[in-house]
């Protein structure tokens, strides 16, 4: 129990079971099965953004481009499934998309020395415009059965959707590749400090535009799944969806500054902000007041960390 | 780099992996997958119309619960529909039906996944019908299948337009655009009026904002050929995108000219025709008509105040409760058409202050004894 506090993890897992059980007492209908996959469905696309922009936030900047490369991904994604283009295939160009395009922000970040807050302010806007011209603004129809059922189908008694396992392994090699290679911690000592990295050798440039090429991939596959859920290839989709995800990343305790955080981290933080807000709906709490509930759950997220500092120097 | 490469493989077999492991949903038959626009559907029938092929409205055994989805609080428009719906409810309760409604919307216009988890809600909960305004064409797709899967009737209640909805109940857009447009061509002098207009479009993508401007443009275009669309320029549905639009304009278009003045400027929605208004205000250059779309109650004041020239309401208080109307119909197994077109009205300075019942000839429904 102690150790499960002490961690970010563990602590996230706590407080979603927390949110569980509260709207469970409000009303039982929360954890019926149907309502269970409802959250899950839910925190899928937010959690492929949230594990992106992640790569970002720890080389110490942002994505604020990540639902325009959404967009992206899902008008092209469309416009191949339509041309007839194989869904395998049409998956793996959309994230080569993904990687282009973040990959750019990287270029622009490193090469350009722009801050990344700048550089992905316009490239969002950019981007969304490159997503409107090619599709002139409407929507995209007619995307094939067999592409949807690739990420949008049900398994165990088909019942949990797929797209949970695939954002797991997603989860999963991008945690190793943060943690276990060469570039994941190259990603972290640049993101902490960067003139030390400097010094020591890495090369700065490079590093940058791979974890923006990674914050874009998880652009590109949400962008894919939720085309998948849909059936649509909406050029208008994502818009705001950054801040969904930075909202995520941050109550996973990922911090801005840079140099911190994990995938995992950001895994939970979509589950929790989408078990909360499928929870607000079932405990019908009054549309205007969910804006509020949301903010204040961010900010006492935010602030779990101070007390948890403070928990730690009482008790040793 | 390399352990990245190796690592992607990986992804990608996990991918193909998922795709053999997973069981296909079951497909769902799509009304129209090449879309799906009511306002060209020739099954379309007019409300009153309908009324008088359907007769009184059957009075349904049971207790039914209904669930209404609408885009956003934040818009008057949206909370004019949920009292509609809500209003509609009551009546049928008074009049011996036991319906009652649970209306919510989405936090805002963006929130196009918090938006679809209500529609799962109310499939949890086993609702009787669900009426959606989805956000987007696309967005409660996933919510709209599960729903007719769960055997849920579904009525789609004005834009976005969910193709596999079986029914939908809303103003005819197009109609929209082709109301204002006679209004704007009858101002500047009928079929030989010469002149130059702007217009103000929605969102790019919206299906209210595509076809409000095609009805005015194929409008102008058939029956006004001396005027002429000179501008045409999106403003996101927002107030401020527009006036900041409309000043620009007016430095432009300073009325120095004929090429040069601005005789009409017509807006896809009120609060952006608000916007204009603002710009307008300041404006001595040019004296433009100006016309929106949606019948706020802003706009009704600024008709009122002589600043607003027209707009064209659809009358969402009365549109919800057709909504609910046709909900009880389908629950009754009456045969109800694909697409329902609502009344709408133009409002001037000459009817703004008439009720909106006398405008649109409005009488409740009658309910089987």
């Amino acid at each position: 129990m102690k150790n499960a506090v002490e961690s970010r993890e563990g602590l996230l897992i706590i407080s979603i079971l927390l949110i569980f059980v509260v709207f469970t007492i409000i009303d039982p209908i929360y954890i019926y099965p149907r309502n269970m996959v409802n959250i899950l469905e839910q925190s899928v696309v937010n959690g492929f953004l949230a594990v992106g922009i992640t790569f970002a936030i720890v080389l110490a900047g942002i994505d604020l481009s990540i639902g325009s490369i959404y967009a992206l991904a899902i008008v092209f994604v469309s416009k191949f499934l339509v041309a007839g283009v194989n869904p395998f295939i049409a998956i793996i160009l959309g994230i080569i998309i993904g990687a282009i395009f973040g990959g750019f922000n990287g270029l622009l970040i490193s090469k350009l020395k722009l801050q990344p807050f700048i550089a992905t302010l316009g490239t969002m806007s950019v981007y969304r415009g490159i997503a409107y011209i090619v599709t002139q603004g409407n929507p995209v129809l007619g995307i094939p059965d067999n592409y949807r059922s690739i990420l949008n189908s049900n398994t165990f008694g088909s019942i949990i959707p797929v797209s949970i396992f695939i954002l797991i392994a997603f989860v999963i090699l991008t945690q190793i590749i943060l943690k276990k290679t060469k570039p994941g911690t190259y990603i972290y000592s640049v993101g902490g400090n960067e003139e030390s990295a400097f010094l020591s050798g890495i090369k700065i440039d490079r590093i940058k535009i791979l974890g923006y090429a990674f914050s874009g991939i998880g652009g590109a596959i949400a962008g894919m799944v939720l085309l998948a859920q849909l059936g649509t290839g909406e050029p208008i989709a994502g818009t705001g969806a950054e801040l969904n995800a930075i909202a995520a990343t941050a109550i996973g305790g990922t911090s801005l500054a840079g140099g911190k955080g994990s995938p995992v981290a950001a895994f939970l933080g979509a589950i929790l902000l989408s078990a909360l807000k499928v929870g607000l709906i079932v405990a019908m709490v009054p549309t205007f007041w969910q804006y509020v509930a949301t903010g204040a759950i961010i900010i006492v997220a935010a602030s779990v960390e101070i007390i948890q500092k403070r928990l730690k120097r009482a008790t040793t | 780099m390399k352990k990245v490469l190796g690592l992607f493989i990986v992804l990608f077999a996990v991918f193909a992996l998922a795709a053999c492991g997973g069981e296909e949903r079951e497909p769902i038959p799509t009304a129209n997958p090449e879309g799906f626009n009511p306002d060209t559907n020739t099954d379309a029938v007019n409300y009153y119309d309908l009324r008088e092929d359907l007769g009184a409205v059957p009075l349904l055994e049971g207790e039914y619960t209904f669930g209404g989805v609408a885009k956003a609080f934040e818009n008057e428009y949206w909370r004019t529909l949920k009292t509609g719906m809500e209003t509609g409810a009551a009546k049928f309760y008074e009049g011996g039906i036991n319906v009652t409604i649970d209306m919510r919307s989405a936090l805002g216009e963006g929130d196009q996944t918090g938006q679809l988890a209500i529609v799962q809600d109310m499939i949890t909960r086993d609702y009787d019908a669900i009426l959606v305004s989805p956000i987007t064409d696309g967005n409660l797709v996933p919510g709209v299948e599960d729903a007719l899967e769960a055997g849920i009737p579904v009525v789609n209640v004005n834009d976005g337009i969910v193709a596999i909805a079986p029914n939908f109940v809303g103003p005819n857009a197009y109609e929209n655009g082709v109301l204002a447009a006679h209004y704007v061509g009858q101002q500047l002098g009928g079929a030989s009026a010469e002149g130059q207009v702007a217009i103000v479009t929605g969102m790019s993508g919206a299906f209210a904002a595509r076809q409000r401007t095609a009805g005015f443009k194929e409008t102008l275009e058939a029956n006004y050929p001396g005027i002429v669309v000179v501008e045409e320029q999106t403003a996101n549905w927002s107030r401020e995108e527009a006036r900041n639009l409309a000043n620009t304009w007016f430095t432009t278009y300073d009325g120095s000219t004929p090429e040069k003045t601005l005789d009409a400027i017509f807006a896809n929605n009120d609060t952006m025709a608000l916007g204009i208004v603002e710009a307008n205000e300041s404006n001595a250059n040019v004296d433009p008509i100006i016309v929106g779309v949606d019948g706020i109650s802003e706009a009704y004041d600024a008709i009122r105040e002589g600043k607003l020239d027209a707009t064209v309401d659809s009358f969402p208080l009365f549109k919800g409760q057709i909504a609910v109307e046709m909900a009880i119909r389908i629950l009754a197994g009456q045969d109800v058409p694909r697409v329902v077109h609502t009344p709408q009205a133009l409002i001037t300075i000459d009817n703004v202050d008439q009720s909106a019942e006398t405008i649109i000839a409005w009488t409740d429904p009658e309910i089987e004894e």
